[in-house]
């Protein structure tokens, strides 16, 4: 395997990981399956196009715009809709979520079309090289912000307030109301996050492939995988494996061409979750 | 038998028998409104049978839907036998697929096999899609039209569809009353005690999906004859089995009308008020959604059974929140 | 006749030992009372005999046949009931409903219609004097009448080996009476084994044909109630080694 295709897997990786890392929180600490966050990544891809088109902002600093819609998006959903059946089960959540991305694409369809949209910024398809490896930048910008997020993430969760906040109740509900945790709060929080993250996701990913209102499904299905992959509510286990499927599916994609990609994932995530029923990584931190 | 009882029944035969009549008074367009209503019934009253009866969220039910319609399909254009032939073939092969998967597959607790039937139909049909030598791929597959007059076609195709959704309620019917019904039961609301008390729950499981997945294999092979025409995107749409859950939820999860019922509010309502505009219907379907989860879970059955107002509503959202 | 009977039984995990090399045996016809502190390992015990946890090591058979292994559900059909330390009824259903499932699926329940299940439960209902709650929603009877169910399902398996786990717990005076001489009935009218863990010593004691007793894992005395009760290293377990020297003291 070249180290091109190793390093083309990271990259993918890189975003993969962005993705799992938001949607893992929402499962990892509330058992919330949010469905619709691949919309909500499609969603920040949009915020970042109408800037883009509207104001010509370009669209790396169109991130904070794009996590600050998504937050209230996220912390008004779980505020007024799901704080409501998250006692009842994962199933009615689930079923909930499923709704509100079924609402969220169609708002986002009334607004925008159907219509394939994409960026192209000055700097789109430039690229540097070390040696015999290409390093486009974009690619390597979104690395970056990808690590930056992740980091600042990890570092929220165990040096700040709200973050310990979030870890005590993802560990024992009752347990942390009774020390004094508003969880609803915590709660609306955490969701808030989950999907600025998936916000800024979008704005990475509008600057590398072109997207309509329904690019969610695949998203979602990615999330997914990750999260049986790497176990849950566990950052570092969403690390290993957003990096583990992006290098996969690329050198899968060398050897096989883009074919059967999708069904090998698939069928990966059917074993992991058969075999192997908390990740290759471990359990959630619960 | 209680006055109330007696009440629904007498409807229940009205509606049946009117019903049946309907075919030699409405025009084509209508015909296969009501069909298309009489088989999403079907596809939410098989999905009752793993996800209402035993409580396991089946989110990717309808892959058997695809495989008995590629069986269908298959079977009639290379093999030139009768479409029934074909159906029922593909609800076995549909039935057998469960098996083999649901021996992992159904060990999994509640939202892992939710997650896992989501990926089967994910993985089955882009099998489908990308196996283009065998199944035609994206292209899907077209069958030669019905040798017959179209609207006594849509007729057949109507009490077909008919027939088989009062074979599916009688299944439930049966079900419910059975043995098999009891367990499944117990296994939905205590797995760990239905254990103890002396029920093999995998066998269990594993029969209830075979039987759901044998009745919504049969309703894809119909529906392959009756639309001659079949890709992976649509007898794999995530969006019918989602719809089937929703249904089957305002119904009423686990009894025997409810899913029926669901399925004809919600189609009718789709079907008459915004069957022109489809961005607005999704739309409406996802309030609906989220409205059904927030204010009653249970379904439009329990409704029947226990008084409501909106005060009641309001404590059971009060004891639930967070 | 030894009816149950467990030999060199241990559930570890790692270096920590739930149930420690245990030897214990429930005779035909007797009620055995299997007692000690919190935390000493009976219910892991009987979740040992049920077969809901995986044995270490050892052997546990019933009627001379090994069942070490078994799944849950095989061990109750094959005639040992249990009732659960917190109640473990099917919510959506009602006390009729709870007790039918197994009337359907105990011992005898293979071949039975839905009818007869249903008049057996009945039977059992009216057994643990439940009737005016028949059809009462499960999750809205209190814990007296909860365990009672319990109690009615675990008969309507037509066991031959019963085990009770802490039946007593969180009743009051009077339905701790009644649970007693349901317990006798059980034993004397019904023909039927009992292992019964107890805190509630009154119980223990008025009810017990034999003691067996458990201390982190492992058995430190077997024998009469009587006998047990005055055990040193009993005393000693419950009441702490000062209480027992103190004891002993005062003896002399």
């Amino acid at each position: 395997m070249s180290l091109q295709i190793l390093l083309n897997g990271i990259f993918l990786g890189a975003i993969y990981v962005n993705i799992a890392v938001g949607f893992s929180l929402a499962w990892g600490v509330m058992d919330v399956i949010n469905v619709a966050h691949g919309t909500m990544i499609v969603v920040g891809a949009f915020v970042t196009f109408a800037c883009f088109k509207a104001f010509g902002l370009d669209p790396f600093l169109s991130l904070p715009i794009s996590m600050a819609v998504l937050f209230i998006i996220g912390y008004g959903s779980q505020k007024y809709l799901l704080n409501l059946v998250v006692k009842v089960g994962i199933f009615l959540s689930l079923i909930l979520t499923f709704g509100l991305d079924l609402v969220i694409i169609n708002t986002l369809l009334m607004i925008f079309t159907g219509d394939y949209r994409s960026l192209t910024p000055s700097y789109s398809g430039s690229s540097f090289q070390i040696g015999s490896l290409v390093i486009p930048y974009v690619r390597l910008a979104i690395l970056v912000i990808c690590i930056l997020l992740t980091a600042l993430l990890q570092l929220f969760l165990s040096k700040t307030r709200t973050g310990n906040a979030i870890r005590a109740t993802s560990q024992n509900r009752q347990a942390a109301q009774i020390v004094g945790v508003d969880v609803a709060k915590v709660y609306s929080i955490t969701l808030g996050i989950s999907a600025a993250l998936a916000g800024a996701c979008g704005s990475l990913i509008s600057t590398i492939q072109s997207f309509t209102p329904f690019e969610g499904g695949f998203f979602i299905m990615k999330a997914f995988i990750i999260c049986v992959l790497g176990g849950l509510g566990n950052v570092w286990g969403a690390i290993f494996g957003g990096l583990l499927l992006g290098v996969v599916e690329t050198t899968g994609a060398s050897i096989f061409g883009t074919g059967f990609q999708e069904a090998i994932s698939a069928i990966i995530m059917i074993l992991v979750l058969i075999f192997l029923p908390k990740g290759i990584v471990g359990s959630k931190y619960k | 038998m209680g006055g109330q009882k007696k009440i629904f029944l007498i409807f229940g035969l009205i509606a049946v028998l009117g019903l049946i009549v309907l075919p030699f008074f409405l025009e084509g367009y209508w015909i296969r409104v009501i069909t298309s209503i009489f088989m999403y019934a079907i596809i939410t009253a098989a999905l009752n049978i793993i996800a209402g009866f035993a409580g396991y969220a089946a989110f990717g039910n309808i892959v058997f839907f695809g495989i008995g319609a590629y069986t269908t399909a298959m079977l009639m254009l290379r093999v030139g036998l009768y479409w029934w032939v074909g159906a029922i073939v593909g609800g076995v092969l549909a039935s057998l697929y469960a098996i083999l998967l649901g021996i992992p597959i159904l060990r999994l607790r509640g939202h892992y096999f939710a997650i896992a039937t989501l990926g089967i139909n994910r993985a089955t049909e882009q099998i489908a899609l990308d196996w283009g030598s065998f199944t035609g791929g994206g292209k899907g597959i077209t069958l030669p039209l019905p040798q017959m007059e179209i609207n006594t076609f849509y007729a057949m195709i109507y009490f077909i569809m008919f027939g088989l959704l009062a074979f599916t309620v009688l299944v439930n019917y049966g079900i419910a009353r059975s043995r098999l019904g009891y367990a499944l039961r117990a296994i939905r609301e205590n797995e760990g005690a239905a254990e103890a008390s002396g029920i093999f729950a995998p066998r269990c499981k594993i029969v209830a999906w075979a039987i759901s997945a044998f009745i919504t294999g049969i309703t894809g092979g119909v529906f392959a004859y009756w639309f001659s025409f079949i890709e992976p995107a649509t007898v794999f749409d995530i969006m019918i089995a989602v719809k089937a859950f929703v249904m089957m939820m305002l119904g009423g999860a686990g009894t025997v009308l409810g899913p029926v019922l669901g399925a004809f509010l919600i189609e009718l309502i789709s079907e008459t008020v915004w069957g022109k505009f489809l961005t607005i219907h999704m739309l409406i379907l996802g309030i609906i959604m989220v409205a059904i989860v927030i204010l009653m879970p249970r379904g439009i059955m329990e409704f029947f059974r226990k008084k409501f107002s909106l005060a009641a509503i309001w404590n059971n959202i009060k004891n639930q929140a967070v | 006749m030894s009816l149950l009977e467990g030999r060199n039984v241990t559930r570890a995990f790692g270096a920590l030992k739930a149930v420690d090399a245990v030897d214990f045996q429930v005779r035909e016809g007797e009620i055995l009372g299997l007692i000690g502190p919190n935390g000493a390992g009976k219910t892991t015990l009987v979740n040992l005999v049920t077969g809901t946890y995986p044995l270490t090591e050892g052997e546990i058979s019933f009627k001379g046949t090994p069942i070490t292994g078994l799944k849950p559900a095989k061990v109750s059909r094959l005639g040992i009931a249990r009732t659960f330390q917190i109640v473990q009824p099917f919510p959506g259903m009602s006390v009729r409903e709870n007790v039918v499932v197994g009337a359907l699926f105990g011992k005898s329940g293979t071949g039975r219609s839905t009818k007869e299940a249903f008049r057996e439960a009945d039977r059992w209902i009216d057994f643990v004097h439940l009737q005016d709650y028949r059809n009462a929603a499960v999750d809205q009877i209190n814990i007296s009448f909860r365990k009672r169910m319990d109690l009615a399902k675990a008969l309507a398996m037509n066991p031959e080996v019963l085990m009770l786990d802490e039946v007593m717990a969180g009743l009051n005076t009077k339905d701790i009476e009644e649970m007693i001489t349901l317990v006798k009935r059980i034993n004397q009218e019904l023909r039927i084994s009992l292992l019964v863990i107890e805190h509630v010593m009154k119980a223990v004691m008025s009810v017990c044909h034999r003691v067996t007793v458990l201390h982190h894992g492992a058995k430190i005395a077997d024998g009469s109630p009587q006998e047990v009760v005055r055990d040193p290293r009993v005393i000693e377990a419950y009441l702490g080694e000062r209480y027992a020297k103190a004891r002993k003291g005062s003896e002399t």
